[in-house]
């Protein structure tokens, strides 16, 4: 075996903040963590079984609505986005589409052993494996499937990092966007592409670290065509 | 003296609507729980979820009308506030009177359907449309309303109104069918339950709303603490003797909020053609009666 001590170990300093002068910021940072913890909308993207979970968790038995936690039908408004199952090549497509038009801060669960690992679809040709390959997963719910109380178990979870504001894996998706580029094109051939301009929205918001550009960004442009809307036409 | 008290009335005005339009809220999302048998939201909730939406870091503009559509949104509701005299607060209501309230009124509907239009987005387009379709169907048993009451008291000063019925007895008891009709239109105007085909989530995923995140969506949410607190005070004051200390007059309005929101959450919803006919049947029905017996 070898030598755990070997293992080289990157370790990532968070860029210094600016000096900030408002003594009240940091009661204000906190009531913003607090906000963004006890009130999450959830779109629920049911591509399994696991979506069987999710209406008791809403509904009368287990009712997710006392933490905060409401069910929300456009990526605009929702905050986090829940993966219940398996995730065909085909349905990741919608799923990574979904995740660029939410609005961050976002957060992404993967419910059920499929998303973690493929599940019993392990040997499918069809199916993505690993959820956090593609996108930045910030928690999975293990099991198959998952009852509500461990749905609910993960929310809390979420929540309290949310609060406590140490895991913020959307800002991954900003910094290393090569990365996940890179295996979605694996996936779906040099020619993918989404209309949400990634790149440019990490520069915009200050999130653009070394790694957001790379080899498969400049895949990305070389294959980009310009979206254009489709003509309005009348049978 | 005079200005000095009607300016600290104009901004004082929107502030209490947003806190009371906050509680309202919250009653609203209790009364569903409760109806459902479940806990419901945690007290603070709907400050929380407002608080949340502006701290959104991402904002998805889709131009400079989708930016204003929610400003008319949230500003037609603003001066709206200031034309409804709450107990100690006058604001405008004896310069504007009911006929430019009810104009402000539409403002938002005008407003968001700008907004929307900018973001080009099919489901809200539909939405959209629906919501126009919906206030065109409201606003004809509430103008029938509005008449009759103006009709009744032989003004149209708000204020003027409410002392008239503390002195002869509320407009409920002496014009009971244009209450009625107004309780209808009521309905409409919140966008509840029977009548919320516009919003329908799971088929056009919220209709309007559809395009909407972040700051916009805590537009939004602002606007709808206002709609709920204008359409309770509006309805006390032109039926309940509005209210004389500032506790009969909370009860007054929660309790005016309270009834569409019972009826909301037993009953599924019209279709827009469905409630087209509904709403110009039996309450324009109502109301032209009620404005008859009125008259004569």
């Amino acid at each position: 075996m070898s030598d755990l001590s070997k293992i080289p170990i990157h370790t990532e300093k968070h860029a210094p903040e600016e000096a900030r002068t408002n003594p009240l910021a940091g009661v204000f940072d906190e009531l913003v963590r607090f906000a963004q913890s006890r009130s999450m909308y959830m779109l629920h993207y049911c591509t399994g079984c696991g979506a069987i979970e999710l209406p008791p968790a809403m509904t009368s038995r287990f009712d997710m609505e006392r933490l905060g936690i409401q069910p929300m039908v456009t990526p605009r408004q929702a905050d986090i986005l829940l993966v219940t199952g398996y995730v065909s090549v085909k349905t990741l497509k919608r799923i990574i589409l979904t995740y660029e038009q939410m609005p961050s801060p976002k957060y992404v669960i993967g419910i059920c052993s499929c998303t973690v690992n493929g599940g019993m679809y392990w040997q499918s040709y069809a199916t993505a494996k690993k959820l956090s390959e593609y996108l930045p997963v910030d928690l999975y719910i293990a099991g198959c499937m998952p009852r509500p109380e461990a749905v609910i178990e993960g929310m809390r979870a979420l929540m309290a990092n949310i609060q406590s504001g140490e895991t913020e894996p959307w800002k991954d998706y900003y910094q290393r966007y090569d990365y996940y580029l890179g295996n979605q094109q694996h996936l779906f051939g040099d020619n993918w592409q989404t209309p949400t301009d990634v790149i440019g929205q990490a520069q915009h918001y200050g999130l653009a670290g070394p790694e957001t550009e790379g080899e498969h960004t400049r895949i990305l442009q070389q294959y980009q065509q310009p979206l254009v809307a489709h003509k309005l036409r009348l049978k | 003296m005079e200005i000095g008290k009607r300016i600290a009335d104009i901004i004082l005005m929107p502030i209490v609507a947003f806190v009371i339009g906050l509680f309202m809220v919250l009653m609203l999302r209790k009364i569903a729980a409760k109806l459902q048998r479940r806990v419901g939201p945690p007290f603070f909730q709907p400050l929380i979820d407002i608080i949340k939406f502006y701290s959104k870091t991402t904002q998805v503009s889709h131009g400079l009308l989708h930016d204003i559509g929610i400003i008319m949104a949230v500003g037609g509701y603003l001066a709206a506030e200031s034309l409804l005299p709450v107990p100690g607060m006058d604001g405008l209501s004896d310069k504007g009177g009911i006929i430019t309230l009810t104009y402000f009124l539409m403002i938002p509907s005008l407003g968001l359907a700008l907004g929307v239009g900018q973001c080009a987005n099919p489901n809200g387009s539909i939405g959209i449309s629906r919501a126009l379709t919906a206030m065109l169907a409201y606003d004809i048993p509430f103008v029938i309303v509005i008449f009759g009451v103006a009709w009744h008291y032989g003004t149209t000063d708000l204020s003027e109104m409410i002392s008239l019925q503390q002195a002869q007895g509320w407009g409920a008891f002496e014009m009971p069918l244009l209450a009625l009709a107004g309780l209808f239109a009521l309905q409409g105007m919140m966008g509840k339950q029977p009548f919320e085909i516009y919003v329908a989530p799971a088929e056009i995923a919220t209709g309007p709303m559809v395009e909407m995140g972040g700051k916009y969506m805590g537009g939004l949410f602002v606007m709808q603490c206002f709609q709920l607190y204008t359409a309770g005070v509006l309805y006390t004051t032109l039926f309940l003797g509005g209210g004389t200390h500032w506790l009969d007059f909370l009860i007054k309005i929660f309790a005016v909020v309270a009834i569409p929101m019972m009826i909301a959450f037993t009953f599924p919803r019209y279709r827009t053609e469905d409630m087209l006919r509904l709403m110009w049947k039996w309450p324009v029905l109502a109301g032209l009666l009620g404005i008859a017996f009125v008259m004569y």
